[in-house]
């Protein structure tokens, strides 16, 4: 119940508590004690709550309801339930070969805020287009898909490896020469245009 | 350099208000989950804490005096 969020608030409260006891009675860092109270009040604890809520966000930015909660990611997230085995997302949703709450983030962990800076800016830059701008019809990955992605979890795993077309394609997979969702391979992702035809799963509460 | 008309009990006021503006804000963005309350906090709450805790430090450096005590001993 008083999880992690909760402790943040409390931290938060508290220094709100000191910081306001210094607005009303500047006089108390005449003394020694008082000096060092208020470096903890308006400089130490400030900060820890500008890193604590950094990261507090960071890791919420990761949860599947934060991704899908923009409009144009609305039918992202409706093919998670797409109830056909071809849908890449939606078998690794709904088997979880990914977490469901962190589904979109397992496989797009290099892309946007979760990247190094220059994604991170870039996640930034699509904020601004959902809201400030007007996000396109067609959703582009810049670069394409990595396939260092699927890798990360298939890569060394024994039916990936066995598997005659991937041995005999693997150097060109692992050097991204060759995208996984390729046509004629794992083709067939978000299809994010056609979601709203196609039967849905609907998971048992 | 001295702002002379300037006590540091100004600038700790200064600072308070910007340290628990952020704060607030800092609260009110962990309500939801969503993309605006990120931005929300990481361009509006990030820069008011951080513009509190930097005239706190200008204080340090360049405030005229230390505040008396307004309560003194008997």
């Amino acid at each position: 119940m008083f999880g992690p969020i909760g402790i943040l608030i409390a931290l938060i409260v508290l220094t709100i508590v000191l910081v306001a006891a210094f607005l009303v009675r500047p006089s108390v860092t005449s003394g020694t004690a008082g000096k060092i109270l208020a470096f903890i009040a308006l400089c130490a604890l400030p900060a820890l709550c500008i890193g604590a809520g950094m990261f507090t966000h960071m890791q919420r930015s990761e949860q599947t309801k934060f991704c899908i909660s923009c409009h144009a990611m609305e039918n992202y997230g409706k093919s998670l339930y797409v109830d056909d085995a071809k849908y890449l997302p939606a078998q690794h949703f709904q088997n979880h070969r990914v977490p469901p709450e962190e589904a979109c983030y397992a496989c797009h962990a290099d892309y946007t805020i979760y990247g190094p800076l220059k994604d991170k800016l870039a996640g930034v830059t699509r904020i601004y287009t959902q809201y400030i701008s007007k996000p396109p019809t067609h959703i582009t990955i810049p670069g394409g898909f990595n396939n260092h992605q699927c890798l990360r979890c298939h890569g060394g795993a024994r039916n990936f490896e066995a598997n005659p077309v991937h041995e005999a394609l693997m150097d060109s997979l692992t050097s991204n020469q060759m995208s996984c969702i390729s046509s004629g391979c794992h083709d067939t992702v978000h299809s994010a245009s056609e979601v709203n035809n196609l039967k849905m799963w609907r998971p048992v509460q | 350099m001295r702002f002379t008309g300037i006590g540091i009990d100004k600038f700790l006021r200064v600072a308070g208000v910007l340290i628990i503006l952020g704060l607030i804000v800092e609260i009110i963005s962990l309500l939801r989950v969503h993309p605006l309350m990120f931005a929300l906090f990481a361009f509006v709450g990030v820069s008011l804490i951080g513009l509190g805790i930097l005239v706190y430090l200008a204080s340090l450096v360049f405030a005229a005096g230390t505040p008396q005590k307004v309560d003194s001993p008997r």
